[in-house]
């Protein structure tokens, strides 16, 4: 039950007040006792003096004397005086105003019951035993119980106030809550029914429920984005997939034919066809691996101007048997921290890029050097370069420049060198030179 | 060779026990990890082929559990998922090797062969002498038949991990692997292409080829 309140914007609200109501009560005892404690002894001390200065008369004048003084006092009484009873050895009245409603016993009595007249009362007496009588003294307790009174009505309005306050804050905030995060659960609720464009209204005051709504609106964008390339991703796939089925049905159909007089080639350009299948999934599976990722546990320290000299060794022959021409320009010991296979995948497809889509002839060259905190690796040529349409949509999978759809290739080398980059924490772009070719990639440097 | 499968799917476990009895090796499958660890664990084997994806035990937990008893058969992992960080567990759990589904069997058998005749333990001579090649790891020279030959670092690395496997074919995804340490498969034939200048440069002069090519399973260092 307590853990349910306490689980409510009001619950703890009305939890909060109800504590600060029980401090107040708490005080408010405290207070009361101290008060009523100080107001006896007060009595106690009136009624004290009092005995003192009558047995004074007495010890002087007798009790006679003291009858005297005290005939004087009921003439001139008033509300705030004590009262007074002095009887003589046999008990009989010999004056005071009042008399007493319970025996009269020798020293302090805290409840004395007395009548002065028609009232009736309660006060603390001090019962003194004189030469010849005795004295009673009475200091009415009527003024406490006021006092008393007046403080309880005192504290118990305070409490009640602090208990009002308290649970209509609790209202007030946990509705002013509701209302907040009733945008969000309506935006939620949205959402779920299938308005995936919906978004958390703000109300632009930048207070935390706002701040909140923003972050909200971030995320959903950025599901919205992955949802759009996810469906993207399904439609090209079943796209792109049907062309190499489609052969691989036919070439199996020619194979199982009953008079196939080139069985073996019709089997072999299926195993070809099965082969690119199965390496457009592994390229397609990579780069969802990279981009979910899940490779954390693989990044090491790299050297990445050399894992670069290798792979412009490692390609240079293929760039001279073909005529074209593959420079250098990388600056030593550039350390990342990443992943040296995913690197190099990076760069070798950046490499058979220009190997595949350049003609004879073209200059390539592979440069590093340090930018911002990051190392900046190009790969220019001065091949035919692509139209600027095209080199926007070149990271996206499978997108291939229309002046590529003839040679081999699925599409999905950029979009690798893409998702390295970002993975990493860098990025990459398609930088063209002034004529050809370009895709410049930033690595963040190791720390 | 003795060889143990351990591989659920049947049709694999079949077409990779014909193809390895066909090449003379004695070969016995188990279908559940359990099992699998069972049979394993008897040592008369050469070599295991693990799936790792297995009922009962999987098989990173079942080479774990066989190396924890100091047994120490080369194991080759099978797997249908590529991702990094499965072949970096896999290879940490103790398997000796690692290839990813769909494979050739051609590609299966040269890395059975290799890890079956692997030396338990691998000492890295300075010098090794293969069929009148002989190679300094440490001054980083070739010769053969006493005559230098000059190569770049990638053929001297590619030279290198031939001839610590004599009379063993090496294919090309194991020499992607392993001399360029890359676990994808380049469109370019960058291995062909390496192995070619290599093996002018080794021939210049001789009659013999010093690097044999095995028609579609791979290349071997000829030993005499």
């Amino acid at each position: 039950m307590l853990r349910r309140l306490w689980s409510s914007t009001f619950g703890v609200v009305a939890l909060v007040a109800l504590a600060f109501a029980a401090a107040t009560l708490g005080i408010g005892m405290v207070a009361h006792d101290v008060t009523h404690e100080a107001l006896e002894q007060q009595l106690d001390h009136r009624a004290a003096v009092e005995t003192r200065a009558l047995m004074h008369e007495a010890s002087e004048g007798g009790i006679k004397a003291v009858a005297a003084t005290l005939r004087a006092r009921a003439a001139g009484r008033s509300t705030s005086s004590l009262d007074y009873l002095l009887v003589d050895g046999s008990g009989r009245r010999l004056a005071g105003t009042m008399t007493a409603l319970m025996p009269i016993r020798e020293g302090y009595e805290e409840f004395f019951r007395f009548r002065r007249g028609g009232y009736e009362g309660v006060g603390q007496a001090l019962t003194t035993v004189l030469k010849g009588g005795t004295l009673v003294v009475v200091a009415d307790r009527n003024e406490l119980y006021a006092i008393d009174r007046t403080l309880q009505r005192l504290f118990a309005g305070a409490l009640a106030a602090v208990l009002a306050l308290g649970i209509g804050a609790a209202a007030i905030i946990a509705l002013l809550t509701r209302r907040r995060l009733a945008r969000i659960d309506s935006t939620a609720l949205a959402i779920i029914g299938g308005d995936l464009a919906r978004r958390v209204p703000r109300d632009g005051s930048g207070s935390e429920f706002d701040r909140l709504a923003a972050t909200l609106n971030r995320m959903l964008d950025r599901i919205g984005t992955l949802m759009d390339n996810l469906r993207q991703v399904s439609s090209d796939v079943a796209h792109d997939l049907r062309t190499p089925l489609t052969r691989l049905y036919s070439f199996l159909e020619r194979a199982s034919a009953d008079q196939a007089v080139d069985r073996r080639e019709a089997l072999e350009a299926a195993r070809v066809q099965a082969a690119e299948l199965l390496e457009l999934f592994a390229a397609l599976l990579r780069i969802t691996e990279i981009e979910g990722l899940a490779e954390r546990r693989s990044l090491a320290p790299v050297d990445l101007s050399a894992l670069l000299d290798e792979m412009a060794d490692t390609y240079r022959p293929d760039f001279e048997a073909g005529g074209r021409q593959l420079d250098t320009a990388i600056v030593t010991d550039l350390k990342v921290y990443g992943d040296r296979r995913l690197l190099a995948q990076a760069v070798s497809n950046l490499l058979e890029n220009t190997l595949r889509h350049t003609p004879e002839g073209t200059r390539a060259m592979l440069s590093a050097v340090v930018k911002d905190g990051s190392v900046e690796v190009a790969l220019e040529d001065d091949g035919p370069g692509v139209a600027p349409a095209d080199a926007a949509r070149l990271f996206q999978r499978f997108a291939r420049a229309d002046a590529a759809r003839t040679t081999p290739g699925h599409g999905l080398g950029l979009a690798l060198v893409k998702a390295v980059a970002v993975g990493h924490g860098g990025d990459a772009v398609i930088g063209a030179p002034r004529s050809g070719f370009g895709v410049r990639l930033w690595i963040p440097l190791a720390r | 060779m003795r060889i143990l499968i351990v591989e659920d799917d049947a049709e694999t476990s079949g077409f990779v026990a014909r193809g390895l009895s066909e090449l003379g090796h004695q070969v016995a499958t188990s279908a559940d990890g359990r099992d699998g660890l069972f049979q394993a664990t008897d040592g008369r084997f050469d070599a295991l082929v693990v799936d790792r994806m297995l009922p009962g035990l999987d098989g990173l937990a079942l080479i774990k559990a066989l190396r924890a008893t100091g047994n120490a058969t080369p194991a080759l992992m099978l797997t249908a998922v590529g991702g990094i960080v499965d072949r970096v567990e896999g290879l940490e759990s103790g398997a000796d090797d690692y290839l990813v589904k769909p494979f050739a069997f051609s590609e299966l058998a040269a890395r059975v062969h290799a890890l079956g005749r692997r030396p338990t333990v691998q000492t890295e001579a300075n010098l090794l002498v293969v069929g009148g090649i002989e190679l300094d790891l440490h001054r980083r020279t070739v010769t053969r038949q006493g005559r230098r030959v000059t190569v770049q670092p990638r053929e001297f690395a590619l030279l290198a991990e031939l001839m610590r496997n004599p009379r063993r074919v090496m294919t090309r995804t194991m020499l992607l692997e392993r001399v360029w340490d890359f676990d994808f498969d380049p469109k370019t034939n960058i291995v062909e292409t390496h192995l070619s200048r290599l093996r002018s440069k080794l021939n210049a002069g001789f009659d013999e080829d010093a690097i044999e090519t095995v028609r579609g399973a791979g290349y071997m260092i000829r030993s005499v």
